[in-house]
């Protein structure tokens, strides 16, 4: 059981957790996530590991609520306690001093790049941030990511806050007036995947993060499966972290999305199911299910 | 194993079923599960047979432990040797391992990665086959003589091999197991709706949906539901689908009574409606416009006579493709060990892994290629019956037993 310590509302639907984990804070490097499960028979999901405090055991968590499990962890109070966190999982991520390094994320990959940011920081890398996210109130972890880079650039799509416009924009004006030795970039996959694109002109090495469906988050049950290269890995074992000019993109958003319709479907097969009663937190169960990610 | 078989069943006999139970409990950590899984070599080998039918000494085993098993045992903790061992993995070998080792008076800890223990008779097993309070009671059983049982630790993760051995264990024994999906290639298997195995009963049993009938199923299945595979894995997958009500087809490569898994079990799942589709093989698994499964291709095979050798094999009949619809597809067609630890941890040492990815030991001392790190069951043999995987890690404890004096 992993106490809670703190927990704070971040924007919209957006709560940062931080839980006593000491096995994990004394091992768990930047990029690494955690298998959850709020309570005994939940769902297990994946969250990236956003901070860590060694000497105390915390461990720091950010998540948006989607589906049933993180809505269940959102309302989680103070001191109380969660059933199950595995971890550290996943490979680190690749942190090494080249030079100049483009962090560029949307949404709660804001969260999930921030110890990134702070690690290249860190090793001597002048660090760029573009950070892009939907209105001012749905922008996250502001100060730290300040913090963290040696030059930021924020943006929203409806321009409540500093520019206006998407942060794929800003990357294009940075490509061209810079000249960086690694773009990371974690966000929506199409934004990851234009970020591939406009990278692979220059032959910049480029990091993404990839989050498919994950059940077991151990490397046994296959369902995290991604092209990478020509070989078929498992992203919860070799991942999260992989070279985005060889991952397939295509067939990644094609699987993601046929599954996410697929418990669309089977919300609306369940609706004419004969269990009367427990047919609408089941529903909500199938959909929140294939949803309940970050 | 050395179970003193007719001394059990003569007690039972006598209906002293406490006595009987006793007996079995002297050389077997897991009867219960035994009695409802193991696939009974014993029986196979049973001299009646010939006169008629074989006894069913698993049925008697797993009656004996239903009855005879005594609740609120005392808790017993041998320490006399004060020396503490390792166990990576609480599957049924990893459990076995630490009953023998724990009885000879060893302080022994398992390590498991998963938030409960078991391993594939929690996560792979269905409630069906085997219920989650007989596996509860069996590892209760377990734990009462001292042992203890870390959760949430993935050794590899959580703490590499490496610290392990530096924190004052003497010997570690690795019995992870062989539950990992051995990957197919056939076309179309990373398409929407297409499981393998482990993942559908992980989520069968995961998340309380191995309560049938009061639970719809909280992830997708299909109406339609295509199991491919001839063991029990598959076997498994297939029955779990049926008590979700749905029309579930069983395809293979071999003839039917080739089949891995016991007669009765197939048997059953005809009863429950698995319609089986046995010499078929599966070529390609359809997709439709959101990139979600529609159906399978498959072709039928025949026994014909091979160029070399004169020997008969399946081939595939030409023109005999056939499409199957489904809105689901299960692939349950293999296993490979899980060494992963080896390859994925970050310490620098190595622990020597044979082709086949399973863990290379000495045949005597039961010792990898790292000194005081020993390995059983499936780990080192590949997929194979649960007994054997008990034998296996007993077979190991002693070895290691024999090194520690």
């Amino acid at each position: 059981m992993f106490k809670i310590v703190n927990k704070q509302i971040l924007a919209t639907h957006v709560k940062r957790l931080d839980v006593i984990a000491p096995n994990i804070a004394r091992k768990v490097l930047p990029g690494q996530f955690v298998s959850i499960s709020p309570e005994e028979g939940d769902e297990r999901i994946p969250l990236s590991v956003v901070d860590f405090d060694r000497d105390r055991g915390h461990i720091s968590l950010i998540f948006q609520e989607r589906g049933v499990t993180t809505k269940k962890l959102g309302a989680l109070q103070l001191g109380e306690e969660i059933f199950s966190i595995l971890g550290p999982l996943g490979k680190p991520a690749t942190i090494e001093k080249v030079g100049l390094v483009v962090c560029i994320a949307t949404g709660v990959g804001t969260a999930k790049i921030l110890p990134i940011c702070r690690a290249y920081k860190r090793v001597g890398n002048k660090v760029i941030g573009i950070i892009g996210a939907r209105t001012k109130r749905a922008l996250m972890l502001e100060p730290q990511i300040r913090l963290s880079c040696n030059k930021i650039y924020i943006t929203t799509e409806d321009g409540s806050y500093e520019r206006k416009g998407l942060a794929s924009d800003i990357l294009k004006q940075i490509l061209e007036e810079y000249d960086p030795d690694v773009v990371y970039a974690i966000g929506s996959e199409e934004m990851m995947r234009s970020t591939c694109e406009m990278t692979k002109k220059g032959g910049i090495k480029t990091f993404v993060h990839l989050n498919p469906i994950m059940v077991d988050c151990l490397g046994m049950c296959a369902s995290c499966r991604v092209k990478v290269g020509d070989k078929i890995v498992l992203a919860c074992m070799e991942g999260p972290e992989f070279d985005g000019h060889k991952v397939d993109f295509d067939e990644f958003i094609k699987r993601k999305k046929a599954l996410e319709e697929f418990g669309e479907c089977c919300k609306h097969k369940l609706t004419s199911s004969p269990k009367k009663s427990e047919s609408g937190i089941f529903m909500r169960f199938v959909s929140g299910f294939l949803k309940g990610q970050q | 194993m050395d179970i003193d078989i007719p001394g059990f069943i003569r007690s039972l006999r006598e209906s002293d079923i406490t006595e009987a139970y006793a007996k079995l409990r002297e050389k077997t950590p897991l009867p219960g599960i035994c009695g409802r899984l193991c696939s009974a070599p014993c029986e196979k080998a049973c001299i009646l047979k010939e006169k008629g039918a074989a006894i069913a000494i698993r049925s008697l085993e797993r009656f004996a432990t239903d009855f005879g098993r005594q609740r609120n045992l005392r808790r017993s903790v041998n320490k006399g040797k004060r020396i503490r061992i390792a166990i990576v993995g609480s599957g049924p070998c990893g459990l076995a391992a630490a009953w023998m080792l724990a009885r000879r008076g060893y302080e022994v800890i398992i390590f498991e990665a998963f938030d409960k223990p078991g391993g594939v008779l929690r996560y792979g097993v269905p409630e069906f086959r085997l219920p989650k309070k007989v596996l509860d009671e069996q590892i209760a059983d377990i734990k009462i003589i001292g042992v203890k049982i870390e959760t949430n630790f993935f050794v590899g993760k959580t703490a590499s091999l490496d610290e392990l051995r530096k924190d004052n264990f003497s010997a570690i024994l690795l019995a992870m197991g062989a539950g990992i999906p051995k990957l197919r290639d056939i076309p179309g298997a990373n398409l929407g709706g297409v499981y393998y195995g482990e993942e559908f009963l992980m989520r069968v049993n995961l998340m309380k949906a191995n309560l049938f009938s009061q639970y719809i199923p909280s992830f997708g299945i299909g109406e339609k539901v295509i199991v491919l595979g001839a063991g029990n894995t598959a076997m498994d997958c297939a029955r779990a689908a049926v008590r979700f009500r749905r029309k579930v087809t069983l395809v293979f490569r071999r003839p039917e009574d080739e089949m891995f898994v016991r007669p009765e079990e197939r048997q059953y799942g005809k009863e429950e409606g698995v319609h089986i589709e046995s010499m078929v093989r599966m070529v390609e698994i359809l997709g439709d416009a959101n990139n979600f499964v529609k159906g399978a291709k498959c072709i039928r095979l025949d026994y014909a006579a091979s160029s070399n050798k004169g020997k008969w094999e399946l081939v595939p009949v030409p023109g005999s493709e056939f499409i199957l619809e489904a809105d689901t597809v299960i692939i349950a067609a293999g296993h490979r060990p899980n060494s992963l630890m080896g390859m994925v941890s970050d310490d620098q040492i190595f622990l020597e892994l044979n082709d086949d990815g399973t863990i290379y030991i000495d045949k005597d001392t039961g010792m990898s290629s790292l000194s005081a790190v020993f390995a059983a069951g499936n780990v080192v043999t590949g997929p194979g019956p649960l007994i054997q995987a008990i034998a296996s890690g007993i077979d190991t404890a002693e070895k290691i037993d024999k090194y520690l004096t």
